[in-house]
């Protein structure tokens, strides 16, 4: 798997997949929908995808001696290498948010979604849609991209949508406090996330070498 | 000894079937597989490699099936299909360097020497060579890996006269030291220099598989014809006023 994901960095990626890394610098991006950063990280490695596809590189692969399906599990290594730089890059910023900003007129009076552990929560329940809903669908041809990314797009605005309208809810206005508030709750939250990342994009992983035995090149 | 054994091979596509293909490539020979445009030569290759998924058939490297030994397999054959098609706009070198890691028995002193002999320019791009360097190209990453078994589709197809000699005298010297190949041709003038067996398929369907001179023989005997092309006009030729008008 090592070496392939060499082959993914130094031949399939496009420099997009890391430039777009840089949405999630909006975390710090006061009165925006700062969850938009971790569609902007999963659209960076769509262009990877887009790239590897326009190179050919599915059957360049497929002819390297190694299991046709590890093709798969390499995308979704390097996926999550992306994703993961991703959430460290807004892991960081959210603890500069809650800690020496969090007294900031910007953050205190902000209407949209602050930077919290749930933010990153979210962060990685979009990235768990991604992993299991645009890369099988990818996988069903080895080629089709659009279906596959917009299904995905669908997904990843019905969850942005939910995270900014859930601190509206009566009682749940803690849950946008830009110090944190119910923090042990919240964590509990992005620790649930985590589960599911793990397992969601594990078990999409599974299925989508199923899906690329089974297609004729 | 065997290095590929291909039985009962059937694939089946809307409008071509291919049927009951079978045929084996003993080591240190050369198998030359021919057949028209659209007669299942490229399939039968993609489904050996399980590009395609066969429908029905049994295919054996080294003894081994490849479900199971796939990396093992893929190891010991090199895969050229024509023009190298990948990654035309990434260094040659680059795509050198990537590619070897994978193969444990990777000869960079070899890669060089294909590289020289076919005069690449690791420097450049595939996306800047011509038709018949990509090919030469592909086949330089097929002949690095020491490969026991070569599966080669269309490899002379857009090289100048001289390249090819040039690959067919490479192919000799391969297979003095051991190596199989199989490849795919429609310039029968190449196998009529090289190749010791001859596969022949017909819209999907196997005319022959045997030792080239037997074949031949056996062709001139019957009257089918003395040379390839006059034995694949033989079986082929259409008459397409008459078709048209069905």
């Amino acid at each position: 798997m090592k070496k392939l994901l060499n082959k993914e960095i130094r031949l399939s990626a496009s420099p997009l997949s890391w430039i777009f890394l840089a949405g999630a610098l909006m975390t710090l991006l006061p009165g925006y929908p700062i969850l938009v950063g971790a569609f902007f990280v999963c659209f960076g490695v769509f262009h990877s995808f887009q790239t590897a596809r326009e190179a050919n590189d599915i059957l360049y692969t497929v002819l390297l001696p190694v299991k046709k399906a590890d093709c798969v599990t390499a995308k979704y290594a390097f996926t999550c290498l992306i994703q993961l730089l991703g959430f460290l890059i807004a892991a960081a910023l959210t603890a500069v948010r809650m800690t020496l900003l969090k007294a900031a007129a910007p953050y205190v009076h902000n209407a949209l979604m602050n930077a919290t552990p749930l933010f990153l929560a979210f962060m990685l329940l979009i990235f768990t849609a991604f992993n299991s809903v645009f890369i099988p669908g990818f996988f069903k041809t080895g080629y089709k991209l659009g279906f596959p990314f917009l299904r995905f797009g669908i997904v990843c605005l019905l969850l942005i949508s939910a995270g900014e309208a859930l601190h509206y809810f009566p009682g749940l206005s803690f849950f946008n406090a830009p110090g944190g508030e119910g923090l042990g709750l919240q964590c509990g939250i992005l620790a649930a996330a985590t589960v599911i990342y793990v397992l969601g994009t594990f078990a999409a992983c599974r299925v989508s070498r199923k899906r690329f035995e089974r297609i004729d090149l | 000894m065997n290095l590929l054994e291909v039985k009962g091979l059937c694939k089946s596509y809307p409008g071509f079937q291919l049927e009951n293909v079978s045929f084996a490539v003993r080591e240190g020979s050369i198998m030359g597989f021919i057949g028209r445009n659209g007669a299942g030569k490229t399939t039968t290759l993609k489904s050996i490699l399980h590009i395609v998924h066969p429908d029905a058939g049994e295919i054996r490297y080294f003894g081994m099936d490849f479900a199971g030994h796939e990396g093992e397999i893929k190891q010991q054959i090199g895969f050229a299909g024509g023009a190298v098609d990948y990654y035309k706009r990434k260094p040659i070198k680059k795509l050198l360097e990537v590619t070897k890691r994978f193969y444990e028995t990777w000869d960079d002193e070899a890669c060089r020497k294909y590289l020289a002999l076919f005069s690449l320019d690791e420097n450049k791009m595939p996306g800047e060579l011509s038709e018949g360097m990509r090919v030469k190209l592909s086949l330089t990453l097929a002949l690095s890996h020491g490969a026991r078994l070569l599966l080669l589709d269309e490899p002379t197809s857009g090289l100048d006269p001289v390249s090819r000699e040039e690959l067919l005298d490479t192919f000799r010297y391969l297979r003095e030291r051991g190596v199989a190949i199989l490849f795919s041709t429609h310039i029968t003038s190449d196998l009529e220099k090289c190749a010791d067996d001859i596969t022949y398929i017909a819209k999907g369907k196997l005319i022959a598989s045997e030792p080239m001179a037997a074949f031949m023989a056996r062709c001139r005997e019957t009257g089918v014809g003395n040379t390839l092309d006059e034995i694949m006009v033989h079986y082929e030729k259409e008459n397409l006023y008459e078709k048209a008008a069905e």
